[in-house]
């Protein structure tokens, strides 16, 4: 239990995928104008992290890994499948990313409404794959921990959009030198904001 | 006082549009108005009038914060004179440390109204004072050793991207003085923290008695040498090493008491940064895991730039929550994160400054729950109503 905290503390905190590794910054940066519509896509990243990241776990331990699939046949022990995780993670990640559509679509359409255009935008979100490929590098054990470190993860997306989306709205009206006005200014504040997120670096739990 | 007016009269035409030196009107507006109360007031529209603008308002900010500087000189020059084991009088150790202290001032205030003046030349706006008082921070939280080209360039980066890009004074979300000195420790960590630049002169090899580290309190604290730290009287009147204007709780307090009573900080971030502080101290009172968590959660507060923070940094109007209960949450914030970052967190000794730093990242969000809360309070409420 206590692994699992840590985990979740450390994914959203320390390893935030926006401020300590700067992924998944093209939706960050443009999305990001209002709290209203950043809420919808964080939750949205939220939802889709905490799906994939342990799907992905069981496909890289059961298909990927050196020795994986001799759970088939023991002759396979051998076979070396990693090699192909960048294109299975993506793919799986596409396809629950549609299914995950499809199903909030049928059972919650005023949710579906609300996400409008984010939801398939997410397949291509780097901070999802990478959410996958950090899974697979930092070999988490059990199932559980994979999960966790989905959801802590999506939850740090969150926080960071939410909190640039809420800074962006509250500088609408500032007067920001013409050049800088836009995506200039959101770059500069996510460097500011990288600086106040190092509070964490280097804590231990 | 009169010639002085006089002589201002009789240039200012030049300075207005059209005048020989029009351009240089901000510049002239600055000086002016620095001088004098403006006589410009407004005559429709507004319904409150107050005799304190933003120039006073800075000016009263500076007068809270001349107990802590006067003490900061002199602990300077306590603080050397305990280093080569001599006893000095109060006044060769405030003259000591006013000379060292005035050089880091003086760059601070040059750079940054530099530049303030070229941004106001060049965009055409006039020039503001809200670097009068992040022009005295910056001195206050540096160690007194730091190179002044160090001073010049964090102050550089500080008015230009935490400022003059969002639009000027007012405009910025993060404190600007924090800023400086946050770029510092990352881009020069060994002039920023350690044990040797706390005191004047210790890395240039002067003698250096017997048994003397330069430690401050939190590096002892930090390291497990509980048997080390000053005594609760010391720490409270500041007689320890550490950044020029933070060592003294009790000059501190004086400002403190200077700002609530004008009105200018606001009492609600400095009692909830307290109590945020106080609580993280009793929670790791009880864990207790190590020697640290095992201090007296009140002594915190009397450490490092706990103090400080709360009183200067955290009350910021301008990167501060705006709404009455997001200040609460927003100071109860800083104080617990403070607190998290110095006993949980082994890189940093002192977390106030990233943790104001992290909140006013926060501080909008939080200003925007409170409101959208307060939004559905009332719409309920107009329901209810309704429906009656």
């Amino acid at each position: 239990m206590e692994n699992l905290i840590n985990i979740f503390v450390r994914s959203v905190f320390i390893d935030n995928m926006i401020f300590a590794y700067f992924l998944g910054m093209c939706s960050y940066l443009a999305v990001s104008k209002t709290v209203k519509t950043s809420t919808g896509l964080g939750i949205a990243v939220i939802f889709v992290m905490i799906i994939t990241v342990p799907v992905n776990y069981l496909m890289n331990k059961y298909l990927l890994l050196p020795g994986a699939l001799s759970w088939l046949d023991p002759s396979f022990a051998s076979l070396d499948l990693s090699f192909l995780s960048f294109i299975m993670f993506i793919a799986v990640i596409a396809s629950i990313v549609q299914l995950v559509e499809m199903i909030v679509e049928k059972y919650s359409p005023s949710l579906y409404n609300a996400l409008g255009i984010f939801l398939p935008l997410i397949a291509v979100n780097c901070a999802i794959l990478g959410g996958s490929l950090f899974m697979q590098e930092r070999e988490y054990e059990t199932l559980a921990e994979a999960t966790v470190f989905g959801l802590g993860s999506g939850v740090g997306w969150f926080l960071a959009i939410v909190s640039i989306a809420a800074i962006r709205e509250k500088i609408k009206y500032s007067n920001i030198p013409k050049p800088l006005r836009g995506l200039g200014i959101a770059f500069i504040l996510t460097g500011l904001m990288g600086i106040a997120f190092m509070t964490f670096m280097g804590i231990k739990l | 006082m009169k010639a002085l007016r006089r002589y201002l009269d009789k240039i200012k035409p030049n300075f207005q549009k059209g005048g020989k030196l029009g351009m240089f009107h901000s510049t002239f507006d600055a000086f002016e108005t620095f001088l004098f109360v403006p006589d410009k007031v407004t005559t429709k529209g507004s319904h409150i009038r107050d005799s304190i603008d933003m120039k006073r308002t800075m000016t009263v900010v500076i007068m809270a914060l001349m107990p802590a500087m006067l003490f900061g000189m002199w602990n300077v020059g306590y603080q050397h004179s305990l280093m080569i084991g001599e006893s000095w009088t109060l006044w060769q150790n405030f003259f000591y440390g006013f000379l060292k202290v005035l050089p880091i001032i003086i760059v601070s205030y040059g750079v940054g109204l530099g530049i303030e003046f070229a941004f106001a030349q060049a965009r055409g706006h006039d020039v503001n004072e809200g670097f009068l008082v992040s022009g005295m921070l910056i001195p206050l939280i540096m160690p007194v050793n730091v190179p002044l080209w160090m001073v010049a360039i964090a102050t550089a980066f500080a008015v230009i991207i935490g400022k003059e890009v969002f639009g000027g004074t007012g405009m910025n979300v993060f404190n600007p003085a924090l800023l400086a000195r946050a770029f510092l420790f990352f881009a020069y960590p060994s002039h920023m923290s350690g044990d040797k630049v706390w005191v004047a002169g210790l890395t240039s090899g002067d003698k250096v008695v017997d048994g003397f580290s330069g430690a401050t309190p939190l590096a002892d604290a930090a390291a497990y040498h509980m048997d080390k730290l000053p005594s609760t009287y010391d720490m409270f009147m500041g007689f320890i090493p550490g950044s020029i204007g933070e060592t003294s709780t009790l000059a501190i307090l004086i400002g403190a008491i200077i700002l609530v009573v004008t009105g200018i900080g606001s009492w609600k971030i400095m009692l909830s940064t307290v109590i945020g502080g106080l609580s993280a101290g009793y929670l790791f009172n009880i864990f207790g895991v190590n020697p640290y968590m095992e201090i007296p959660a009140w002594h915190h507060l009397i450490m490092g730039g706990f103090a400080f923070g709360a009183v200067f940094m955290a009350t910021d109007p301008v990167t501060a929550a705006q709404t009455e209960r997001g200040k609460w949450i927003y100071g109860f914030l800083v104080g617990f994160f403070a607190l998290l970052v110095r006993v949980l967190n082994p890189a940093y000794p002192e977390g106030m400054m990233l943790a104001i730093l992290l909140m006013n990242a926060f501080a909008p969000l939080i200003d925007h729950y409170v409101v959208q809360a307060n939004i559905s309070k009332r719409l309920k409420r107009a329901k209810k109503v309704a429906k009656l």
